[in-house]
């Protein structure tokens, strides 16, 4: 290596590297330390002054070679009792010991190896430690074998050469043997490289293979079947709008015969509705609104016929009551060419629909398609307070004390009072607005009026406070990548 | 600071006087309440009502100007009182009656004002034309 000529058109790092350690100055910090750098500085001095003077000639530049290769053979030999490690040293030994390996010439790797047990050492350990650990290691390794590579590489080689016949093997079975028999490790370590990427997996791991996704296909009849099964049992769409926490609660038992009576008329409709309602979910949604409203209402008659069979000896408070529906007020249109008489009962459908936004009318036909269930036992409760049931529990949890059930039903009559009161703000907000939807503005208004939303506190402060992210995503504008901000306002 | 201050205190007997007069008033209606039902109102009593009407008109007017806003106009109107008003049923009736009453007032009015302009438009017509 010593003796290798390298052409100007090449100029790897390796040769800047030794050009820059030959004309830069030695700046070690001890340099009046021992005779011998002294000597070593008067000796590197000479031959970098000649080189210097004569830079780009080639004659010289082979002379410098000479010169430099001697010069560093005494460098190191000299250097070797030193303790001292500059930086200057170390770009030194890196350059005398490591291989010069280039990506263009491939046959510098092809190099006779001397076996040199602590080289050997130290390279194996510098294969598996880090670049760092490379260089005190050198410093012993200096003296014996300077410049060649180690049998580390020779061992390294092998094991790339029993992969490769294993490799070959598996190519073999599949493909055409691509002349890969060659002894070199090189030309078969690139062979290799770009052999990779062909080995089928199937042959070696079966189990890596994807499987194609088995899918079931949607069962429609089922799903009607089952629509069928639920809307003549009871009054199942007012629960499930009712409550977004019990989306698939039972069907009452005991409305049931009550119900019986007039259903033979809208169940007609409530079934088409609802095939309709099915088949509209996944097309646009605002001709499908309509049918799902038609839907809503077909359940609210269920349950205001409940409701009056059973709540006719109650007091109602009729001053708090709106005089018109809470549905949107497309609807009333709609029913009150059917059965006109049920919308003097004040709503009922109420609070799930009303209080939410827009959004529950699309989400409300995913879950008409309940699975069928068997109603199970239940106790007599009025259809559309069973949602409330929910949160009377809560109350219960958080009063710490067992409470009674004529309690938890008071409590449920205020939350009901409460909510439809709540809804009727919502309403009138929107209509105030000149809107027939109810929205975010609206809910707002509503919260400051409460007290809940201040100038000190705003909406979104709460929204960032109380619901979770996947919610906060949906309200707060948030900007994202490529100048998009989500939700649009 | 003291500019600040000066203004709180302009402010704060600005509003000082205001709860007097409301106070005042308060005292007249239960006055005349007490004579129609023969009932005395204790000071303490005209005191509190004073205090919750005081109270009450600060919300109204939060509340008159939040819908305004919300119904993104800058005046308070009809529309607005008639929705602070839904609460109680008997001061809606009142509302929407005092609503009609004035709307006709309006009405009239333009109507009169329409006829006088007319009046004067053939009044200066006439001497225009006479001359």
């Amino acid at each position: 290596m010593a003796d290798r000529y390298r052409p100007d058109s090449e100029p790897t790092t390796r040769t800047l590297l030794q050009r820059v350690l030959d004309t830069a100055d030695l700046r070690t910090p001890r340099r009046r330390r021992s005779r011998r750098t002294l000597a070593q500085r008067t000796f590197l001095e000479s031959p970098a002054s000649k080189r210097l003077s004569s830079q780009t000639k080639t004659t010289t530049r082979r002379r410098s070679h000479g010169a430099r290769s001697v010069v560093r053979l005494a460098h190191v030999q000299a250097n070797g009792d030193l303790e001292e490690q500059t930086p200057r040293t170390l770009l030194k030994n890196i350059l005398l010991t490591a291989p010069e390996s280039s990506i263009v010439m491939p046959d510098s790797v092809m190099k006779p190896v001397e076996v040199s047990k602590v080289v050997q050492s130290s390279r194996q350990e510098s294969s598996q430690g880090s670049l760092e650990l490379q260089l005190p290691e050198l410093e012993p390794s200096l003296t014996l074998a300077p410049g060649l590579p180690a049998p580390g590489k020779r061992k390294q080689r092998l094991r790339l050469s029993v992969f490769q016949q294993e490799v070959n093997q598996g190519l073999t079975r599949s493909q055409e043997p691509p002349g890969n028999a060659d002894v070199s490790s090189l030309t078969s370590s690139l062979s290799l490289t770009f052999a990779t990427p062909l080995q089928p997996q199937s042959v070696k791991r079966p189990g890596l293979a994807r499987r194609p996704l088995t899918r079931r296909a949607v069962d429609i009849g089922a799903l009607l079947q089952g629509l069928r099964d639920n809307s003549l049992a009871s009054a199942p769409p007012a629960d499930i709008v009712l409550e977004d926490t019990q989306p698939f609660s039972q069907p009452l038992v005991g409305c049931s015969p009550s119900v019986h009576h007039s259903l033979p008329h809208p169940s007609h409709i409530g079934i088409e509705d609802t095939e309709r309602a099915v088949s509209h979910r996944r097309q646009s949604i605002g001709p499908g609104q309509q049918s799902h409203k038609v839907t809503e209402a077909v359940g609210s008659q269920e349950v205001m016929e409940a409701r009056k069979s059973k709540e006719s000896s109650e007091d109602e408070d009729t001053s708090g009551r709106p005089a018109g529906p809470e549905l949107a007020s497309s609807t009333p249109d709609l029913l009150k060419t059917k059965q006109p008489h049920q919308f003097l009962e004040p709503p009922s459908l109420p609070p799930g629909v009303a209080v939410l936004s827009s959004e529950p009318l699309e989400s409300m036909p995913v879950r008409l398609p309940p699975r069928p269930r068997t109603a199970g036992p239940r106790h007599h409760q009025d259809p559309y307070k069973a949602g409330l049931s929910y949160y009377a529990k809560l109350f219960s949890f958080y009063a710490k004390m067992p409470m009674e059930k004529k309690a938890l039903e008071i409590v449920e009559k205020c939350l009901d009072k409460y909510f439809q009161h709540l809804c009727n703000d919502l309403e009138v907000f929107a209509d105030h607005a000149g809107r027939k939807t109810v929205k975010v503005e609206d809910l707002e208004l509503l919260m400051r009026r409460q007290g809940l939303v201040t100038d000190q506190i705003s909406l979104h402060v709460l929204v960032e406070r109380h619901l979770p992210l996947e919610y906060r995503q949906l309200l707060i504008p948030c900007a994202f990548t490529g100048n998009s901000v989500f939700p649009t306002q | 600071m003291e500019e600040v201050e000066a203004e709180e205190q302009q402010g704060f007997s600005h509003q000082q006087r205001l709860k007097a007069a409301v106070h005042y008033t308060v005292g007249c209606l239960c006055n005349e309440v007490a004579s129609d039902k023969e009932i005395q109102f204790s000071k303490q009593t005209v005191a509190a009502i004073s205090e919750l009407t005081f109270r009450q008109c600060e919300m109204f007017a939060k509340d008159l100007e939040m819908f305004a806003r919300h119904a993104k106009r800058n005046t308070i109107s009809t529309d607005d009182v008639k929705l602070l008003a839904r609460r109680s049923n008997s001061l809606l009736k009142y509302i929407t009656e005092k609503n009609e009453e004035i709307a006709q007032l309006n009405l009239e009015r333009k109507a009169k004002k329409k006829k006088q302009a007319e009046d004067a438009n053939q009044s200066s017509r006439e001497p225009a034309g006479g001359e």
